[in-house]
């Protein structure tokens, strides 16, 4: 991207959170000119409002209203999503910031990625969804919810790091273990045979005697006993049967390798090697295949069948094994060289060490190794009655264990060192000692005696001395210590060496101890083409290790035989977890023991059967489930998903990676966490199944959860009768350092508690329990009372103490307390906790790293008068991380902060976007409809339902359709390619897909065509997916033929359409705001500031609005200090021109072009505006009570006299001992059922100044339901402290107000019924202070009908849509703020100010808007001019013309709704994109298959 | 009934305020809490604790510091471990007390037999739970009223 100067600010924007917030600040930012950078840390944008089911107060469904904005942003050309990624550090200065970034590995590669879903279909791991909130399962590999943006799926391996998969790493396979356990645990033993069949083609095998490092690696052994891994592939291998094992066809390379030798080294090579095409010939010396598997171990460790099966399993591969063949006397390795292409020398180690005592060579003295190849071999083999076995390895316990089983009554083993030393495994130690074998430790032969034949050993003992070359003490003899013991026969088990000399032919080179050498990372020897690997390299090692090496020369062959570089083996070490990780896992695993498998007993022991006996499944699965990884980890590495991902999209190589990017400014719009309850016992969370938390029960309601929609209890599924509400759960609660008010749960639970209602399938009753019901937003006291009074919803107040379980019917009691003091318990079959917000600690660690302000909560710090700012110049925060707040609010924030940094970085504005370049649209105008069918399989959603094969040749057949093909998916990046390609070559020139939705696809398609030169309107859709293999899964043949007719349809359509021209209009580049108060001024100002000319219209002759009145507010800001210079800066902007006394009168135009009429002192000047934008910022006023005695009695005020009392000090006033204040006056009732929103705090604020003024002046504040929401609930808690009294009384029994004579006195005497007490309360006060309804100025009527904007039924303005639009109207162009739109703090209008300034950018910074191109057109000759489509069109884009007498189109108005073009009786007007033709061809089409 | 508040001594709260454990009375938001997790009004609905609060806020010192329901409070701070506010509703019953004492609603002596009354609450719960540990050992039923009698007895 080129980088142009802006005055050293850089054009692009951060945007912390992708939430509703985040999506918001980043539409209005991209569309004012600034590129944007959206992190989310999660794999989907869309927050917490994608997880709610229905918002407040008008019960949208939240996804639907959500989901296009979700499409929106992401498909934005200056958006950069950036989600499943994590910000390190943001450093640097306003204009000018530097931003870390962490895109975590997803697994799964986001360019190919279709967003099918096959792979989570066939994940084997099960895990609980955070969107569901753990209600409902997901997969390892997933997408957060079926609407999720990006539609692309992420494999969860977060928690993999807790156990490292040690096992993994430490198996020389590396084999997947914590797959194959997690397979076993889940019963599925055919896949986990698969799985480990992947990486190691002996299990059977090392399922019995592999010394299994990985257990020696294992996590589990840190806690208490590592898991029986080896012992869990021997149970699978034991339940498979490998003679039925698929063979799978290889394409032959024509190469041939040779192998010298058929054990485990040679054996693997040969497999890999087959697998790879290549032919290998083994050559084996033995009679038999197998090496030491088959000559060495004896057959009640390792079954000889065994050995064979897996073998034979090789060869049916290709492999050849030619056996008794031995190089350099059969044959030469010359010749081999000659005739093979490659050479693999896995020859092992099967020449016993010499012991090199005197005697040796008597008869009665073998070789451990001749020994059991002998036996092995079937050869007859006699041992004396007496045996000593010399050797402390396994090779010495076999050859006893061996003799032992031939018959010898006495077998001894004689070793040099201690037990300690010993290198056999302990398993082997102890089966042997168990078996009645004796070991004599720290004993070494001096010389074997006989005549003839050996009949005693002379011994000496040894001590231990310093360590040796191998690290293991050196034994030593001791003097004078020399023995005798009397034997029949010695076999010596000392070790073994490679017979080697042959390859000395090729200069192949050795090691000093005869080994041969090769470069340890591939295998390769010195002569190029010879690779070896096995004990013949290493010298005697394990199986696995030489198994190992094979594989290893087996992928440098195959790279030699391609002629690549040999690929070198990198092998990560095993990591050790610390202490503290140990600890960890502890307390959250537990202790356990590890499953021994069953033995033979040892009297039963006699012959050469198998000692071990396997694990039942059962067992097998008690001791999977043991694998840490199985619980802690998500993806177990099955790569089933690898196998299953048509698009070849899953890599598990991935790694995260680290990206910086260049800002201007940030915005945090990080939301926040709901609060978890389970620390509040009482209540019963997490102990009562039946107690769920409010955003969990969003979920039970929805038809997107876990039981889609069926409202249900947890503990046994059945539809709950009577639910409680339990308000301020972790909220209002500085027990549990949560004093703030989390401000939504009222109304989300009043929400709840409706939806329910209508939800349930039996009569249901809800009872919302509360402190104080806090409905203070736009509309939401009516909604609170059509919940009370139509829905039936039931209100108590009081803050519940206790939920209980009563029985094992899974109903709960609670226990509360009225009002009057009364205690009760009430019976209820589901209790929902409305739970608080919190602020998240990744996001409260961002903020301390980046130095913004954090309130003692960790949210966000901001100031009265900047509420989008943070304490960080050129940081912004929206939404809840500033305080809790719902979601219009935060949109209005979030276009506020939007609003904000347009200004601040106006001057780079435009220098970092970009545009969209298309070729020339091509004119197809005259020509013959060539049509392009693209069928769509997506993956198996539609292929597997619909026979689309069969779809596609019957597409060929259409009229007009010059190609059909079918696509796995449509909307795949390289079928978009193919597509414009496709049009190219075939010279389409209408393009149609069958696939899925046109709500998400159509405007990928249509971009895709115009990017091919055609008119994007030349596209038609047939929705096959939704309409036909969804609702017809069970009827395939049903579903095809319905796929046809749809595209039959479709083509017919396509074969009308013709372009369409959007109108393009041009852009006044000037605001008109209406009104000069705080919003109004801070609107202007927020435009001017970007350079846009304003006009500031204000009736009055002076600004500044209500915010006169006001002098401080709750944090103790001087409000006229901040008004003062409010308005300094507006009249001194160059750009802004103020006109005062100054009425509207008429009104002209679209967005983009208003003209507005003015007149100015009194009449005698009207004056035009040309303006692109409107703003109307009218403000509200102070309603003028007739109750309580106002006007009657000097001592009864409003807030806003008594503020004028206490700034002019009045020395009455500011000493007087009694006074009280009265809420919700004018407000609340059936005149005006709606909250004016700030009379408490307002009440509070005056409350508290003037205790400040006088310590002991006693203040009653009487009240309905204290509305202190948010932060402002701290000033609640401080009146009280100081002392102030709130008595709440009901609406029923309002407080009375009377004057009373007494004395010479004429008494002002309040009274008002205690509820606590039950007894009246009488208060003589001073004076008494009304809290008055705020309401709407005079003229809003008439300047909505000038603008044809709506206003609701308490005369505020109501915008185009209370949740997503705050500030926005339908009417384009228009927008609104401040007390215009509903009654608000100083601060929340502020922020919706510069929101709807913020609004107004994005079409001012505009050269031209674009209309629809899909709009009604009018045929003057049918019109008749009756001006019905006038009467009906909701945008008044349609008017009959009176000169002509016919109807003419607005086209920069019409929205193409069609509502004109149905009513229309004469049919002149049609619709474009759906005229009259068109749709009747879809018709007879539909029909033309009957 | 009336209340005029002319008539109350509207600076009680403050008083109780500066006595320790009354500190935070004025914190009280009335939510009823302490009420509901009380178990002696379980057994006495006239034991109101959010009411004991209302009316010293109100300065009904007489009616407060005179009543029978400030000896009633067991101590048992279940109200204080849940109070959302920290009202800490046993100190307050403690500070009340003591300002009962102090300004002569009730002898010493008073608060010397209630503490006696206290422990010897204690005793027989503790005796009468052994009682029925033991039977239970013995697997014998429990008779808990005779327990009781028993129990008082031995006391």
């Amino acid at each position: 991207m080129e980088k142009q100067s802006g005055n050293g600010k850089i054009g692009a924007v951060l945007v912390v959170g992708g939430g509703v917030g985040g999506i918001q600040a980043a539409l209005d930012l991209a569309e004012s000119g600034y590129y944007v950078y959206l992190v989310e840390k999660s794999p989907s944008i869309g927050g917490v409002m994608a997880q709610l089911d229905k918002t407040f107060p008008t019960n949208d469904c939240s996804m639907c209203i959500l989901s296009p904005k979700l499409v929106e942003v992401a498909s934005h050309q200056n958006v950069r999503l950036l989600t499943y990624t994590e910000i390190k550090s943001i450093n640097g200065e306003a204009g000018n910031f530097n931003v870390k970034l962490r895109k975590k590995a997803t697994y799964v590669d986001w360019e190919k990625c279709t967003g099918c879903g096959v792979c989570s279909e066939w994940c084997p791991v099960v895990m609980k969804s955070e969107f569901n909130t753990g209600l409902g399962p997901r997969r390892a590999i997933y997408t957060p919810f079926p609407q999720a943006v990006p539609k692309k799926y992420v494999i969860d391996k977060e928690e993999e790091r807790l156990c490292h998969a040690a096992c993994r790493d430490a198996c020389p396979l590396h084999m997947n273990v914590p797959g194959y356990i997690k397979l076993i645990a889940e019963g599925q033993d055919e896949e986990a045979y698969g799985l480990i069949r992947a990486t190691n083609p002996l299990p059977a095998i090392c399922g019995r005697i592999c010394y299994a490092p990985c257990q020696e690696a294992c996590n589990r052994g840190q806690i208490d006993e590592p898991l029986a891994i080896r012992d869990l592939k021997r149970f699978v291998t034991d339940y498979s049967d490998i003679e039925k094992l698929e063979v799978p066809t290889v394409e032959p390379s024509g190469k041939s390798v040779a192998i010298i030798g058929a054990g485990p080294a040679g054996l693997v090579a040969a497999h890999d090697l087959a697998l790879k095409g290549h032919k290998a010939v083994i050559f084996e010396a033995l009679p038999k295949p197998g090496g030491m598997l088959q000559v060495g171990i004896p057959e009640y460790r390792l079954p000889k069948e065994l050995v064979r099966k897996e073998i034979e399993y090789i060869t049916k591969l290709g492999v050849e094994i030619k056996t008794g063949v031995e190089i350099g006397k059969h044959i030469s390795l010359g010749e081999l060289r000659r005739e093979f292409n490659a050479i693999f020398l896995g020859i092992g180690a099967h020449q016993g060490m010499e012991l090199k005592v005197p005697g040796e060579d008597l008869p009665g003295v073998v070789q451990g190794v001749e020994f059991l190849r002998n036996v092995n071999l079937g050869k007859k083999v006699r041992v004396g009655r007496k045996v000593a076995v010399i050797g402390g390895g396994n090779t010495a316990l076999d050859c006893a264990r061996t003799a032992k089983r031939l018959g010898a009554e006495e077998v001894t083993i004689l070793y040099r060192r201690t037990r300690a030393e010993m290198p056999a495994s302990v398993e082997e130690i102890d089966a042997a000692e168990a078996e009645g074998i004796k070991i004599e430790f720290l004993v070494a032969p001096g010389r074997f005696v006989g005549n003839k034949r050996l009949s005693k050993i002379e011994l000496i003992r040894m001590k231990l001395g310093a360590p040796d070359a191998s690290g293991r003490p050196r034994p030593v003899p001791v003097a004078g210590s020399e023995f005798e013991l009397s034997v029949n026969s010695v076999i010596a088990a000392l070790g073994q060496a490679a017979k080697t000399d042959f390859v000395k032919e090729l200069c192949i080179s050795l090691s000093k101890r005869g080994t041969i050498e090769v470069n340890p990372g591939t295998g390769a020897t010195n002569i190029e083409g010879v690779f070896a690997g096995g004990d013949a390299v290493t010298g005697p090692a394990f199986v696995v290790d030489a198994m190992a090496a094979g594989r290893r020369a087996a992928r440098s062959i195959d790279a030699f035989l391609r002629g690549i570089p040999l690929p070198v083996e990198e092998r990560a070490e095993p990591q050790k977890l610390t202490a503290e990780e140990i600890q960890r896992l502890k307390n959250r695993f537990g202790e356990s023991s590890q499953h021994k498998m069953a033995e033979v007993p040892v009297e039963q022991r006699g012959g050469f059967g198998e000692v071990t006996l396997g694990y039942s499944t059962q067992e097998a699965c008690k001791e999977a489930e043991r694998c840490l990884a199985g619980q802690v980890t998500g993806c177990i590495q099955c790569l089933e998903c690898v196998d299953r991902c048509e698009a070849k999209a899953i890599d598990h190589s991935m790694k995260d990676t680290f990206e910086e990017v260049k800002v201007g400014a940030v915005v945090f719009a990080g939301g926040y966490e709901c609060y978890n309850p389970s620390e509040l016992y009482e209540l019963g969370y997490g102990r009562l199944p039946n107690v769920v938390t409010s955003i969990e029960f969003e979920r039970i309601l929805s038809a997107s959860g876990p039981f889609q929609g069926v409202l249900q209890r947890l503990s046994d599924g059945v539809p709950p009768q009577k639910i409680a509400f339990i308000q301020c759960v972790g909220s209002r609660d500085a027990k549990h350092n949560r004093p703030y008010c989390s401000s939504v749960c009222c109304t989300y639970a009043i929400k709840e508690a409706m939806i329910a209602k209508e939800h349930s399938t039996v009569p249901l009753d809800v009872t919302i329990f509360f402190m104080d019901l806090r409905t203070y937003g736009k509309d939401f006291d009516r909604y609170y009372e059509r919940a009370r009074d139509e829905i039936g919803v039931r209100f108590v107040r009081s803050k519940v103490y206790s939920v209980e379980a009563v029985d094992s019917t899974g109903d709960l009691v609670v226990k509360f307390t009225t009002e009057d003091g009364a205690i009760k318990r009430e019976k209820f079959s589901m209790v929902v906790l409305s739970v608080g917000f919190q602020s998240s600690p990744e996001l409260v660690k961002l903020a301390k790293q980046v130095g913004i302000q954090l309130n003692p909560y960790g949210f966000c710090q901001t100031k009265p008068f900047s509420p989008v700012e943070t304490s960080k110049p050129g940081i912004f925060v929206c939404g809840a991380f500033s305080a809790p707040k719902d979601i219009p609010e935060t949109v209005m924030q979030a276009s506020g902060a939007a609003g904000e940094i347009s200004a601040f970085l106006a001057s780079a504005r435009n220098t970092l976007t970009k545009e969209r370049v298309y070729p020339p649209e091509k004119d197809v105008a005259g020509e013959e409809p060539r049509i392009g069918v693209f069928i769509c399989h997506c993956g198996i959603n539609i292929g597997g339902y619909v026979n689309v094969p069969d779809a596609t040749e019957f597409a060929k057949t259409l009229p007009n359709v010059v190609y059909a093909e079918r696509n796995l998916f449509t909307c795949s990046q390289d079928t978009q390619e193919r597509i414009k390609k496709v049009i190219e070559e075939y010279k389409l020139n209408r393009v149609v897909v069958a696939s899925c939705t046109p709500r998400t696809h159509e405007p990928l398609f249509r971009e895709t065509i115009r990017k091919a030169g055609l008119n994007p309107y030349l596209f038609e859709m047939a929705n096959i997916r939704d309409q036909c293999s969804w609702v017809h899964m069970r009827e395939p043949d049903k579903a095809t033929e319905k796929a046809k007719d749809l595209i039959r349809m479709a083509v017919a359509k396509a074969r009308l359409i013709e372009p369409l021209k959007p109108l393009s209009l041009p852009v006044n580049r000037s605001a008109l705001v209406i009104g000069g108060g705080v919003a109004g001024m801070t609107s202007a100002l927020t435009l001017a500031e970007q350079g846009f000319e304003v006009h500031l219209i204000e009736r009055s002759n002076v600004l500044g609005g209500v915010a006169r009145r006001i002098h401080y507010n709750l944090d103790g800001e001087d409000v006229q200090q901040f008004l003062g210079q409010l308005i300094k800066k507006v009249q001194k902007h160059p750009k802004i021109r103020v006109y005062t006394d100054t009425w509207i009168v008429d009104v002209h135009g679209y967005v983009g072009n208003f003209t507005t009429e003015i007149m100015r002192y009194r009449g005698r000047v009207i004056e035009k505006i040309d303006h692109g934008v409107t703003i109307i910022a009218t403000g509200a006023e102070e309603y003028k009570p007739d109750e309580y005695l106002w006007g009657r009695d000097p001592r009864v005020l409003t807030q806003l006299e008594l503020e004028e009392e206490i700034v002019k000090k009045n020395p009455d006033m500011i000493n007087c001992d009694n006074l009280v204040m009265i809420q919700c006056v004018g407000c609340r009732n059936d005149e005006r059922p709606y909250c004016s929103r700030v009379c408490c705090n307002e009440a509070i604020k005056n409350a508290l100044k003037l205790r400040e003024m006088k310590p002991d002046m006693n203040i009653y504040i009487l009240y309905r339901d204290m509305r202190t929401y948010g932060f402002y609930e701290e000033y609640y808690e401080e009146a009280r402290r100081k002392g102030i009294i709130f008595l709440h009384f009901d609406l029923e029994d309002k407080p009375r107000v009377r004057q009373e004579r007494k004395g010479g006195q004429l008494l002002l005497r309040v009274q008002v019924k205690d509820k606590v007490l039950g007894d009246e309360i009488v208060i003589d006060a001073d004076f008494l202070v009304l809290s008055v309804a705020m309401v709407s100025s005079p003229d809003v009527r008439e300047l909505a009908m000038l603008y044809k904007v709506p206003v609701n039924e308490d005369g505020f303005f109501l915008e185009a849509h209370v949740k997503l639009r705050p500030v926005d109207f339908a009417t384009e162009g228009v927008f609104v703020c401040g007390l215009a739109h509903a009654p608000k703090s100083l601060e929340e209008s502020i922020a919706q100010a510069k929101a709807a300034a913020s609004r107004a950018t994005t079409i001012l910074v505009k050269d031209a808007i674009i209309g629809e191109g899909i709009v009604a057109s009018v045929n003057e000759e049918l019109c008749s001019g009756c001006g019905v489509c006038e009467v009906l069109c909701p945008y008044g884009a349609i008017a009959v013309d009176r000169e002509k007498g016919v109807s003419a189109v607005n086209e920069a108005l019409c929205k193409g709704c069609g509502t004109c073009c149905a009513a229309c009786p004469s049919g002149a007007v049609q619709q474009r994109g759906f005229t009259r033709q068109e749709i009747s061809a879809m018709l007879s089409a539909a029909l033309a298959g009957v | 009934m009336t209340v005029a508040l002319s008539e109350l001594d509207t600076k009680f709260k403050y008083d109780v305020a500066n006595e320790p454990g009354g500190e935070n009375i004025k914190l009280c938001f009335a939510c009823g809490l302490c009420t509901a997790s009380c178990p002696v009004a379980d057994i006495d609905q006239k034991f109101n604790p959010r009411r004991i609060i209302r009316m010293v806020l109100l300065g009904m010192r007489k009616e407060v510091l005179s009543s029978d329901t400030i000896w009633f409070c067991i101590q048992c701070y279940n109200c204080q471990g849940h109070c959302p506010q920290n009202v800490d509703f046993a100190d307050i019953m403690k500070a009340l007390r003591s300002i009962a004492v102090r300004e002569g609603h009730v002898a010493p002596s008073f608060v010397e037999k209630i503490k006696e009354i206290d422990v010897f609450c204690q005793k027989l719960r503790h005796e009468m739970v052994s009682e029925i540990v033991d039977s239970r050992s013995r697997g014998t039923e429990v008779e808990p009223s005779g327990l009781a009698m028993e129990a008082l007895k031995r006391l």
